[in-house]
């Protein structure tokens, strides 16, 4: 089973994508904020990371290039209810960025994309 | 084999920025000074040099380098007269960087007006850090790279599954050990040789499963741009000749291949973004050549097309100006139908792609028309929504290639 990590400030949104992501089959676990996020991606190894951008102690972006310089090939779906952080060149560093929405379509779309796409990837090290 | 200028007897050297030119005496001198520049303010601990591999320019491309006031050493090769092209230029560049011992290999182009010594430094920094490669990521205007937004980017995207936002762009660095890669790959076609050596460098890179990063520029590449309707010159046949050649000779790669992954990011923190200088279109010249490509091109077109494609793409003929539109995903199965017809050499390579240009100019006037009303940023994401249906279309590349 694919596991992944839901990082949001709000508490409403994690229990909303963990109800609606464990109902597709993934097992979930949350985090409320970007602290202690590098280690607990080491310890718990999720098969993908969805993060929001604007929380209220950390700016995604900023969480995702710490991701980038420890998991390179972790795929990594922006989330923010701001579709203006794509201007952001930092935001390019992720798989994909999607715009929060009731509709979860979208969001479990893009999930089962980054997971396909990280099959054949092989990671970078020269 | 190059002829060599080295006044102070340079025999290794672990940087190199390297300046391909041909006939660029009246710009070269800048980014020249500039790389010189970088090469002392950010690597000073490091033995430099700075090389212009000339296509034996007739305009005083040599001279006016040569006597660019620089604190690094520089270096003169130029082809033998008769011998022309970037991709020849690079590859002399490529064995001297490996005969000078080179770690990190930056190359610029001549005609770049907007270098800074940063570049320099965001360059070759990555290929210090590990990176073998690193592609420029810079703000462009949304009509500068017309073949990088409508060909180049989106292919190398769907078919290799790697996001790589300026696959031709110019300006490269790459490690000594890529340089020598690159010297022993048998697939010097005369495309190469000229102005398909970007793309090849870059794919490349991806076959070989080269460690790859983008570098941010913090400035615009600001250029000779061009008008794509009224100067597309054998560039067009070079580019995308190469990118079907490569397709052909890196099939065991790609097949396996699903949607995409990003590329990593360096340099950051360089301010605000600068916005690029705009470039004129002409919307009329692109369609007419539009009109004329095709209608000339008739007989080889719909030989070419799938017929559904062709189906589609008389309707898109009927279009007057005002309403014309040629959407993403013909323009994805039209690449797809002719990189088939290219591969299985359908018509003379030739003949093929000289049908290709008329439905680029299509493709490119429709964007250009969509695009109009857009900022950059909204352009942009117009882009990554081609890049998307160019994606969803692998299933049918497939499906034709192996048929």
């Amino acid at each position: 089973m694919k596991k992944i990590l839901i990082v949001d400030d709000e508490e409403v949104i994690r229990m909303l994508y963990a109800e609606e992501l464990e109902d597709e089959g993934y097992s979930v676990i949350t985090a409320d904020s970007g602290y202690g996020l590098i280690e607990l991606i080491a310890r718990e190894k999720p098969h993908l990371v969805v993060l929001d951008i604007k929380m209220a102690e950390h700016h995604g972006l900023d969480l995702l290039q710490d991701i980038r310089k420890e998991f390179y090939n972790i795929p990594v779906i922006l989330c923010s209810a701001y579709s203006s952080f794509k201007g952001d060149l930092k935001s390019v560093a992720a798989d994909y960025y999607v715009v929060k929405s009731a509709d979860l379509t979208e969001l479990k779309q893009k999930i089962k994309m980054a997971l396909e796409g990280s099959i054949w990837h092989k990671p970078s090290t020269e | 084999m190059f002829i060599e200028k080295n006044p102070h007897n340079i025999k290794a050297a672990e940087l190199v920025v390297g300046i391909p030119s041909y006939n660029e005496a009246e710009r070269i001198s800048y980014p020249t000074a500039k790389a010189s520049e970088g090469l002392i303010e950010y690597f000073g601990d490091k033995t430099s040099v700075i090389i212009n591999c000339d296509n034996n320019s007739r305009d005083g491309t040599r001279e006016a380098f040569m006597s660019t006031t620089t604190e690094v050493p520089k270096i003169y090769i130029s082809t033998p007269p008769g011998i022309k092209g970037k991709g020849s230029n690079l590859r002399n560049l490529f064995k001297k960087s490996c005969d000078l011992g080179a770690e990190a290999i930056v190359v610029v182009d001549a005609d770049l007006k907007s270098i800074t010594p940063r570049w320099i430094k965001n360059l070759a920094g990555p290929v210090l850090e590990g990176f073998g490669f690193v592609a420029p990521l810079y703000v462009r205007h949304k009509y500068d790279g017309t073949i990088t937004n409508n060909i180049a980017y989106p292919l190398t995207r769907s078919v290799y599954g790697r996001r790589v936002r300026q696959p031709i762009g110019g300006d490269f660095a790459f490690s000594g050990r890529v340089a020598d890669i690159y010297l022993k790959q048998p697939d010097w076609s005369q495309a190469v040789a000229e102005y398909g050596i970007d793309i090849w460098m870059t794919t490349t890179a991806i076959c070989h499963d080269i460690p790859i990063c983008q570098s941010y520029m913090g400035r615009p590449k600001i250029h000779k741009p061009k008008d794509p309707g009224e100067s597309l010159g054998p560039m067009f046949l070079q580019v995308v000749g190469t990118m079907f050649d490569m397709m052909i000779e890196h099939v065991a790669f790609w097949k396996e291949v699903k949607w995409s992954k990003p590329t990593a990011i360096f340099g950051f923190g360089l301010g605000e973004m600068e916005q690029p200088p705009p470039v004129n279109v002409n919307v009329e010249r692109l369609y007419e050549k539009f009109q004329e490509g095709i209608a000339r091109h008739e007989a080889l077109i719909k030989d070419i097309l799938s017929g559904n494609h062709h189906r589609k793409l008389t309707e898109v003929k009927t279009l007057t100006l005002r309403d014309f539109e040629f959407p993403a995903n013909l323009w994805a199965g039209v690449l797809i139908d002719f990189g088939v017809a290219y591969k299985n050499s359908l018509k003379k390579k030739e003949k093929i792609m000289e049908g290709l240009i008329p439905l680029y100019y299509g493709r490119t006037c429709s964007f250009v028309i969509e695009s109009e009303p857009m900022t950059i940023q909204q352009a942009e994401d117009f882009i990554e929504d081609q890049c998307s249906v160019f994606e969803h279309a692998k299933p049918y590349l497939l499906k034709r290639w192996f048929e």
